[in-house]
């Protein structure tokens, strides 16, 4: 089904593209929204598929889940619990802006409606929001380069990301720290509306998995409760697997295909 | 007592039948007026509280210490290990003033039917103990309350609208239980209710204690709340005072409040009612002052040449004044009696039937409270007795000038004419 006109419509795209890139590296100058661009795209790839475990220790408990995560660019992912035996088979469907669950005690899918954004997703100090808009920074943010220069040794950028006026986004202002050796991301600061620091993710154990160099931890800390914590823990990844939309399907959600 | 100069006076009223008529017509009208708004405006105070309260607050209610403002889930009575709640149920009832009291726990979570998701606040009752505090669970419009021990929920018409799910419909219900898990499980809509209130029928769902607890992963004798109802509204600050004593004697710490702290709007509503009370008495008063002394001043007037006659012969200007002011005060007594006879069945009509406005009105609601299109009457005592007073007092004040007048002039000018 290639419409016509399409072919050619990609080429003028990739020959503007190409252009842009040119010029921007001609200048060997990398604008805020480079780096933000390039620290989204480490984890993902075109295509990615791999197993995290995910650690929150709040004040009244502390737990572990083991799960498979599948990617297609920004657009898709699917994430499916496969320890402990009671929530094993709990899935999450991440298909644009949308989020479903699989829940598998009643074998029942639900949509999480868009008051529920903030909730928590899993109990963890992530919310449903996060799993929606983790990708979408360079689209809602005006990125500045905040900093540049040393941190404790270390040459580094830190970006700031400001949110377009337009932008239906939570934060009224992020941080983002990024190596400028390796590009890999250290650190991101989330304030609040009020310039109040509400959370921090940290990045840290970089190794290279499935050809790529990645942060395989990652912390989330909320400020509010500074005994609290989500700690993610990837101990495989592999990219470019070739996985089609057809993959992040509502039916693979409930039936587990694609295992 | 009865001089003669009050016997005067007294008579002097009937010099003028029409007149004294006219004058007390106005004077018991003034009466009935402040009365009869003053109730109305008590009824429709008393009616936001007991609709505010009575619908699903109660009229106070128990907590541990740090559960409001955040409502965490975890912070339920007793703390972790939670309570005897049966106890601590009979302890509440035992109060005085205390109709009823019913346990209740909440979780924020998702209903979900078909398609169709929404987030709503779910709240465990004990159906046989909630109406004793609430009438939430009286509102049901269709099928019935869930009953104890059942996977059953009631939720609100807007909810139940907007899952397109009705009575007999399986749902699936979703909230973070207190183990870090996500509480999930199927349950049957029982029935559906309508409040009213758009925030409960949209949002509000009640699930058997016992169903909630199990889904969140408490144990039954975790519970985040107990709501009371009282015997009336006005004595809940004092039967939480009582309650609050009592438990930390036993070496509770709770905290015990009542609708006034829970609802602060509502009393900030009710005080200024109040302060209104003397603002009508006030009002209207004021403008039957200017009536009653146009009243005596023409009274006066005309018999300004007998007066002038009394104080020819030796009346002391005082008497002359006692005796108007004794006429006027004859005037009050005559106008409060007259007052209080077409008044008191009025207002005891009204309130056993208050008269319905529906026809005229719908509900509306009031610091989220709905108010029923009645005149509702309540009575208010102390006010209809400070009016009596307020009204004797207008009487007399309205005849100071013209007494004054009267006992100030020359009685040889007015003899002649001049």
């Amino acid at each position: 089904m290639r419409r016509p006109g399409y072919a050619a419509f990609r080429t003028v795209l990739v020959a503007f593209t190409v252009g842009v890139i040119g010029a921007a590296s001609a200048h060997a100058q990398r604008t805020g929204r480079d780096i933000i661009d390039h620290v989204d795209r480490i984890m993902r790839g075109e295509s990615s598929q791999g197993v995290a475990t995910m650690e929150v220790v709040t004040e009244h408990w502390q737990r572990s889940m083991t799960m498979d995560i599948w990617s297609l660019g920004t657009e898709y992912a699917l994430i499916r619990i496969t320890a402990p035996k009671k929530e094993a088979g709990t899935a999450t469907l991440k298909a644009g802006d949308d989020i479903w669950n699989y829940l598998p005690r009643v074998d029942r899918t639900i949509k999480i409606p868009a008051s529920l954004m903030m909730g928590s997703w899993m109990g963890s100090h992530f919310t449903n929001d996060d799993i929606v808009k983790e990708s979408r920074l360079i689209e809602d943010y005006d990125i500045a380069i905040g900093y540049e220069g040393l941190r404790d040794g270390v040459e580094v950028w830190e970006l700031d990301l400001a949110p377009k006026p337009e932008a239906a986004v939570v934060w009224g202002r992020i941080v983002y720290q990024v190596r400028k050796r390796d590009m890999m991301p250290t650190w991101a600061r989330y304030y609040d509306e009020d310039g109040a620091l509400v959370r921090t993710f940290t990045f840290s154990d970089y190794k290279t998995m499935g050809g790529r160099l990645v942060p395989a931890r990652m912390d989330a800390r909320p400020e509010d409760k500074p005994t609290e914590r989500t700690t993610i823990l990837y101990s495989e990844l592999e990219f470019d697997i070739g996985l089609d939309r057809g993959f992040f399907s509502l039916r693979a959600l409930r039936t587990g295909e694609g295992r | 007592m009865i001089g003669p100069w009050w016997r005067i006076g007294w008579r002097n009223l009937g010099r003028n039948r029409r007149r004294t008529l006219i004058a007390a017509a106005g004077l018991a009208l003034g009466y009935f007026a402040v009365v009869v708004m003053v109730g109305l405006m008590a009824g429709l105070t008393a009616e936001m509280i007991e609709n505010g309260t009575g619908l699903l607050t109660g009229q106070l209610q128990i907590h541990a210490l740090d559960y409001r403002p955040d409502r965490s889930i975890y912070r339920t009575i007793g703390g972790d290990d939670g309570t005897d709640v049966a106890r601590l149920l009979r302890e509440v009832i035992t109060d005085t003033a205390v109709a009823g009291a019913a346990p209740r726990v909440y979780a924020g979570g998702l209903v979900s039917s078909g398609e169709a998701t929404t987030a709503g606040i779910l709240m465990g009752v004990d159906p046989n103990r909630e109406p004793g505090v609430s009438r939430i669970l009286r509102s049901v419009v269709r099928g019935a309350v869930p009953a104890n021990g059942q996977s059953q929920i009631l939720i609100g018409t807007e909810m139940a609208r907007q899952l397109d799910a009705d009575v007999g419909d399986t749902v699936i219900v979703v909230a973070p239980a207190a183990d870090g898990s996500m509480g999930n499980d199927l349950f049957t809509v029982s029935g559906v209710f309508r409040s009213g209130m758009p925030e409960l029928d949209g949002s509000y769902v009640f699930v058997p204690i016992g169903s909630l607890q199990q889904l969140i992963a408490l144990s039954p004798g975790r519970v985040h709340e107990i709501a009371a109802s009282t015997t009336d509204p006005w004595l809940a600050p004092i039967a939480a005072g009582r309650l609050a004593a009592e438990f930390s004697t036993s070496g509770l710490t709770l905290e015990v409040e009542p609708w006034t702290r829970l609802r602060p709007e509502m009393l900030d509503y009710a005080r200024l009612v109040e302060a209104w009370d003397y603002f009508v008495i006030g009002i209207v008063f004021a403008i039957a002052v200017f009536g009653v002394a146009n009243t005596m001043l023409m009274a006066t007037f005309e018999r300004r040449r007998e007066v002038a006659v009394m104080l020819a012969l030796g009346a002391t200007p005082a008497k002359i004044v006692l005796s108007i002011l004794s006429e006027a005060l004859a005037l009050g007594v005559i106008s409060l009696i007259a007052g209080v006879a077409i008044t008191l069945p009025i207002l005891v009509w009204w309130h056993t039937a208050p008269p319905d406005l529906s026809w005229l009105y719908g509900d509306f609601t009031m610091f989220g409270a709905l108010i029923r299109p009645v005149l509702r009457v309540e009575y208010k005592p102390a006010v209809a007795v400070l009016t009596g007073v307020a009204l004797l007092l207008t009487a007399l004040i309205a005849a100071l000038y013209p007494a004054a007048r009267a006992a100030r002039m020359l009685p040889a000018d007015t003899l002649s004419g001049i």
